[in-house]
């Protein structure tokens, strides 16, 4: 094992079977979200008795605007932002950024690896940098696995620009960056990975559900600003066909911090179990 | 310069001491025993010289730097083992080996020397490490510490699940590290591992220090074990002002640990007794431990 960054190499090597499952799993249930759209029309899916779904269910569109599920982009921001999208999303964040620091310092490993000329910077650096790669190979295979899908299917690319999907790709990074940075943080000040896996959870699927809320029931409106998912919107940006540059800096912004954070955590701790 | 130079060094967590207001010098090239048992404080005070841990108070240097602000200085002329080494148990051994050495950033020139010596063939560095004993494990151990050639070497509790042959060349290895003129820093429970490795050793106990000492002293401080025999089957008896050094009956016969100051008053009195045989021999270097233990005779000393 020769390589510049083995703290890098050592988190995706430990979890690399994991990574490949959670890929192919990605592929797969893209794959079946774009047969279901091309097998059976949007409309017709959501519309029975001449009735449009309930606005709620942008929540599960990812729009934050008028697109609805009942529609291409639609149906295609449903399978990325479907709970199961999210769960393969948080187990890949949640077990990388608990390898960042915490799972070490829960292990014991942390001072095999912290007694050697390596500073603090550049363990949360490689081990930001294996969550970051972690979240692009999923969102390419899922945004890679759409693309092929539009176009394949002269109904989808009609309503769907691939510059959307590509688009949609960008935000689903951003959403990643969004969970990871807090993730980490928590990692960086923690001593238990079961911490790290809980904040994950939490803010993804807790963002989702204060996300659908907001939607539903208008007094609980101003809830949605808190939520990722009101940001993360991949069906504005699959029919819009471009980027949503203030809510991917938003994202962006949230992952940024709780790097921040996480890096100003690491600093003040005792690196031991 | 000291190697190793602690000056009023605390650390707490939270109400519990890890350690407190410890000050040592352990010179260039001397091999040092940390010595006490579990929960000492000797732990703490190896991670504190590491940089693993941040002292709550006092004063840290190693080879002249500080532990935290030079860590990587410092780290590249470390040689460390932990007390409780946890390996990646999916790496094979040469895994381990090669990522720990890719972090130290040095060639790693005595790694199949170390190797040979601890009886670390290639297939089992091709085996991976959740498959090793803890023999094995702590084998391992010693060569990441040691592959490197670190001008400081840190041992917590080295022998640790060694048996008996790879404990011999363990002390070669000692022997050899102080031949050459390295620092070594042991900490230990085990009294015989000190006595046989290091020159001098320090003390400790419930986080604070009890006295250093060079081996060579302690001995000639430890107690003096009294053996009398009163020959007439009657048991055990009170013995006057030698009920403080804690006799140990068996039938009639006693065994008493003495100070080697008090011995002659304490022979003195218990020949009155009507005793039939005495034996007066020096205490093992363990005794004298435990007499420093059991009696808190330093509490309080200089170190």
């Amino acid at each position: 094992m020769k390589t510049r960054w083995p703290l890098l190499w050592l988190a995706l090597h430990r979890r690399r079977r994991m990574l490949m499952a959670l890929v192919v799993g990605m592929v797969a249930f893209e794959a079946l979200i774009v047969v279901v759209a091309n097998t059976i029309a949007p409309g017709q899916l959501f519309s029975a008795g001449g009735k449009g779904p309930p606005s709620a269910y942008r929540a599960f569109s990812g729009s934050g605007g008028d697109v609805s599920i009942a529609s291409y982009p639609g149906l295609l921001g449903a399978g990325l932002v479907h709970p199961f999208w999210i769960a393969m999303q948080l187990t890949a964040i949640g077990a990388l950024a608990a390898a960042a620091v915490a799972a070490d310092v829960e292990s014991g490993t942390i001072e095999l690896i912290m007694v050697r000329p390596v500073s603090r910077n550049r363990l949360l650096a490689e081990r930001t940098a294996a969550v970051v790669i972690a979240a692009l190979a999923l969102n390419a295979a899922a945004t890679l696995t759409v693309a092929a899908g539009v176009w394949l299917s002269p109904d989808i690319h009609r309503d769907v620009p691939l510059s959307g999907v590509f688009a949609a790709g960008l935000m689903g990074c951003g959403f990643a960056l969004c969970l990871a940075g807090p993730a980490l943080a928590v990692s960086a000040w923690g001593s238990r990975r079961a911490q790290v896996i809980g904040a994950t959870i939490a803010i993804g699927a807790v963002g989702f559900a204060l996300n659908f809320i907001a939607l539903a029931w208008s007094k609980a409106a101003p809830l949605r600003f808190i939520s990722p998912f009101h940001y993360y919107t991949p069906g504005d940006a699959l029919a819009q066909g471009h980027v949503l540059w203030p809510q991917l800096g938003v994202l962006v912004g949230v992952g940024a911090v709780g790097l921040i954070l996480g890096h100003a955590l690491l600093m003040r701790r005792d690196l031991a179990p | 310069m000291d190697a190793i130079e602690l000056r009023g060094l605390t650390k707490r967590y939270g109400a519990v001491v890890g350690v407190e207001e410890l000050t040592l010098g352990i010179g260039p090239g001397e091999v040092f025993g940390f010595l006490g048992p579990n929960g000492a404080g000797k732990t703490t005070t190896l991670r504190c010289l590491t940089g693993l841990l941040r002292p709550t108070a006092g004063h840290v240097r190693v080879l002249g730097m500080d532990p935290l602000a030079d860590h990587r200085r410092v780290a590249r002329e470390l040689g460390y083992l932990p007390g409780e080494l946890r390996l990646y148990p999916e790496l094979t051994g040469a895994q381990t080996l090669d990522l720990l050495c890719s972090l130290q950033g040095r060639p790693c020139t005595r790694r199949a020397e170390l190797c040979e010596w601890l009886g670390l063939t290639a297939a089992v560095l091709r085996r991976t490490v959740g498959g090793y004993s803890r023999g094995m494990k702590q084998k391992l151990g010693l060569v990441q510490a040691l592959q490197h050639d670190p001008r400081l070497v840190v041992l917590d509790e080295p022998t640790e699940g060694l048996d008996p042959l790879v404990q011999e060349t363990f002390f070669e290895l000692m022997e050899q590290a102080a031949a050459d003129g390295r620092t070594v820093l042991l900490s230990s429970h085990v009294l015989p591992e000190v006595q046989r490795a290091c020159g001098r050793v320090a003390i400790v106990r419930d986080g604070r220090l009890v006295t250093v000492e060079s081996v060579a002293a302690l001995r000639e401080a430890r107690a003096r074990r009294i053996r009398l025999t009163f020959g007439d089957g009657k048991g055990a008896r009170p013995l006057g002002r030698a009920e403080q050094w804690a006799p140990r009956w068996e039938g009639d016969r006693v065994e008493l640990l003495v100070p080697p100051s008090e011995v002659v008053g304490a022979l003195r009195e218990l020949l009155t007794l009507g005793v039939a045989d005495v034996i007066v021999e020096e205490a093992g270097l363990d005794e004298a431990f435990l007499d420093l233990y059991r009696n808190g005779k330093a509490e309080g000393a200089a170190p």
